[in-house]
């Protein structure tokens, strides 16, 4: 069965249908876990202000691929890579970046909610705290304005100092999305930022990047390919550590050019 | 047999099993308490002990163990806490690092008699340190370490990695993520488990016999100049303990009221620990809460 596409569905790359410059161009890159070669030779634009969804069966190197683009995958110390991925005329794999400053630049949401165990404005203003802000008013302020863009002010305002593990798992989210948008990054890469959430917390996570993407540039992966045939510009498909196909979201879905893209998009497996 | 069967009989066991060792914990918990409270009293916490005559107190040793307690505090803590912190965080998992961190389990398990004559042949005699509070805090200090390293590394293993990834994906350096992040969540866990080390190092008496020695001078409590031999801040006088006094008067002493004395002590000694317990609960609690924001 084929997914309907007529309805809800963001097939205009900006709000004047055109399609944006790109940001981040990947150029044949290669991921090891130890001997296993996660990734293999993928190629692909992101462009800029649009949202970019990378779909495929688990274990396909989708989570493996975002989680390289801000360097998380350092934290792994069998994980190699190889190749380019240029992000304002500098090499993001490039050992010598500062990855500190990149990860200022391109901000991760995670599958799991995780906000610190700490007050709901601590979990904003930590970062830019850390980032050298000082100003108490501008601190408020940033945290207002965060808080406002998720649409979680006017759940939280009367209690901004209580702990953010006590709020719900989808308001934990937009947290998690308002601390990185509090350090103006250019780039959010979302790993599956929904799968843990309830049908209702996923829907607004959707319209919120909807709306985000005016102004920042986002990445997301998502085992749903609803969920990104109704928020998506532009789709990968990725199986087996390769991108099959990369396009526009309404040509991916409507026309594949590849038969496992097909098989995948109309549920013929993963 | 069918599973419900199994499953009661189980069940059955391991209700019995706890109520033999609460009740094992309670009987001993309550005999030294019953034996020893009537010993207790203002004169017995607040007078000298003394050698020859009965109705001798156990100040001095009382305010021994809770100074070597805090000097080896001071001195583990810091150590302790940071080599937690670089094995959980820093260090590369390989040939060193299992070293070490074994090197950290054969330390803590170490008999307190062995680490007692480690100390007297190292502080005592090598560096020339004598029996001394500070010779007794540092073999201390050997007995406690690693049991605060693993109370840190543990603390740290127990948190989510999420958390360590949420910080470093904002922007944050991997020591400021510790510092802001990881640290915090881990404090209350640290807390208690130094908490309940104290406990220990309270009541230990075996590595302190050939270390801090098994006489004080003649204290003078209004004197508080470290440099003095009579000060009772004096790092470099000998120190007998709470627990290794309970050892000498039963094995040597000669005062009539040894009973009484021994008993006293003891339910001293008891209470004592059980108050850092029940503190560690406290305040590890009250710590949380002012960490993570109202709830």
């Amino acid at each position: 069965m084929m997914i309907q596409l007529d309805t809800n569905i963001a097939n205009f790359t900006n709000d004047k249908g055109e399609e944006t410059p790109v940001q981040i161009e990947v150029k044949d890159v290669n991921i090891f876990y130890g001997s296993n070669h996660a990734v293999k030779d993928v190629n692909m634009p992101i462009h800029e202000k649009s949202i970019t969804a990378l779909i495929g069966p688990s274990g396909c190197g989708k989570s493996t691929f975002i989680r390289t683009i801000n360097r998380m995958n350092d934290l792994i110390p069998i994980a190699r890579c190889e190749g380019n991925i240029l992000y304002r005329d500098n090499n993001i794999l490039n050992p010598k970046i500062d990855v500190v400053q990149l990860r200022k630049e391109i901000g991760m949401v995670f599958q799991q909610p995780n906000p610190f165990p700490k007050s709901i404005s601590e979990n904003i203003q930590l970062p830019l705290k850390f980032a050298g802000m000082r100003n108490k008013k501008i601190l408020k302020e940033t945290t207002e304005n965060c808080l406002k863009e998720v649409g979680l002010w006017d759940e939280v305002k009367d209690r901004l100092d209580h702990s953010a593990t006590g709020l719900s798992g989808g308001q934990q989210q937009r947290l998690c999305i308002a601390r990185a948008l509090a350090l103006k990054p250019s780039v959010i890469l979302l790993d599956e930022p929904t799968s843990a959430l309830d049908p209702v917390s996923t829907s607004k996570i959707e319209e919120l990047l909807l709306r985000l993407k005016k102004d920042y540039t986002i990445v997301i992966v998502t085992h749903n390919m609803q969920q990104a045939a109704r928020i998506a510009d532009y789709t990968a498909f990725f199986y087996q550590g390769e991108l099959v196909e990369f396009g526009l979201t309404r040509n991916l879905f409507t026309h594949p050019e590849k038969k496992s893209t097909a098989d995948y998009i109309s549920g013929r497996f993963g | 047999m069918s599973s419900k069967v199994t499953n009661r009989i189980a069940l059955s066991l391991i209700v019995l099993c706890a109520i033999i060792m609460a009740g094992i914990l309670a009987a001993l918990l309550g005999y030294i308490l019953v034996n020893g409270v009537t010993s207790i009293s203002w004169h017995f916490l607040t007078s000298e002990s003394d050698p020859f005559l009965a109705g001798g107190g156990i100040k001095d040793q009382l305010w021994n163990s809770f100074y070597v307690l805090i000097i080896t505090m001071i001195l583990t803590v810091p150590i302790g806490t940071s080599g937690g912190i670089y094995l959980a965080e820093y260090a590369k998992p390989g040939k060193l690092t299992s070293f070490i961190r074994s090197c950290v389990e054969v330390l803590a398990s170490l008999p307190s008699i062995v680490v007692g004559m480690f100390g007297m042949l190292i502080f005592v005699n090598y560096f020339q340190f004598r029996f001394s509070v500070l010779s007794g805090a540092l073999a201390l200090t050997v007995f406690n370490l690693p049991v605060i390293v693993r109370v840190t590394e543990d603390g740290f293993h127990s948190l989510s990695s999420h958390q360590k990834e949420g910080g470093l994906a904002l922007g944050l350096t991997h020591w400021h993520t510790i510092k802001t992040i990881l640290l915090p969540a881990a404090f209350p866990s640290i807390l208690t488990g130094i908490i309940l080390s104290a406990g220990r190092v309270f009541g230990e008496s075996a590595a302190l016999l050939f270390t801090a020695g098994m006489s004080t001078p003649n204290l003078n409590f209004t004197n508080w100049n470290p440099a003095s031999p009579t000060s009772p801040l004096n790092m470099f006088r000998s120190a007998e303990t709470l627990s290794v006094h309970i050892w000498a008067v039963n094995t040597s002493g000669i005062i009539p009221d040894i009973q009484t004395v021994a008993n006293g002590s003891a339910a001293v000694l008891v209470i004592c620990v059980l108050l850092f317990n029940l503190l560690a609960r406290g305040l590890g609690k009250v710590i949380n809460n002012k960490l993570s924001g109202k709830s």
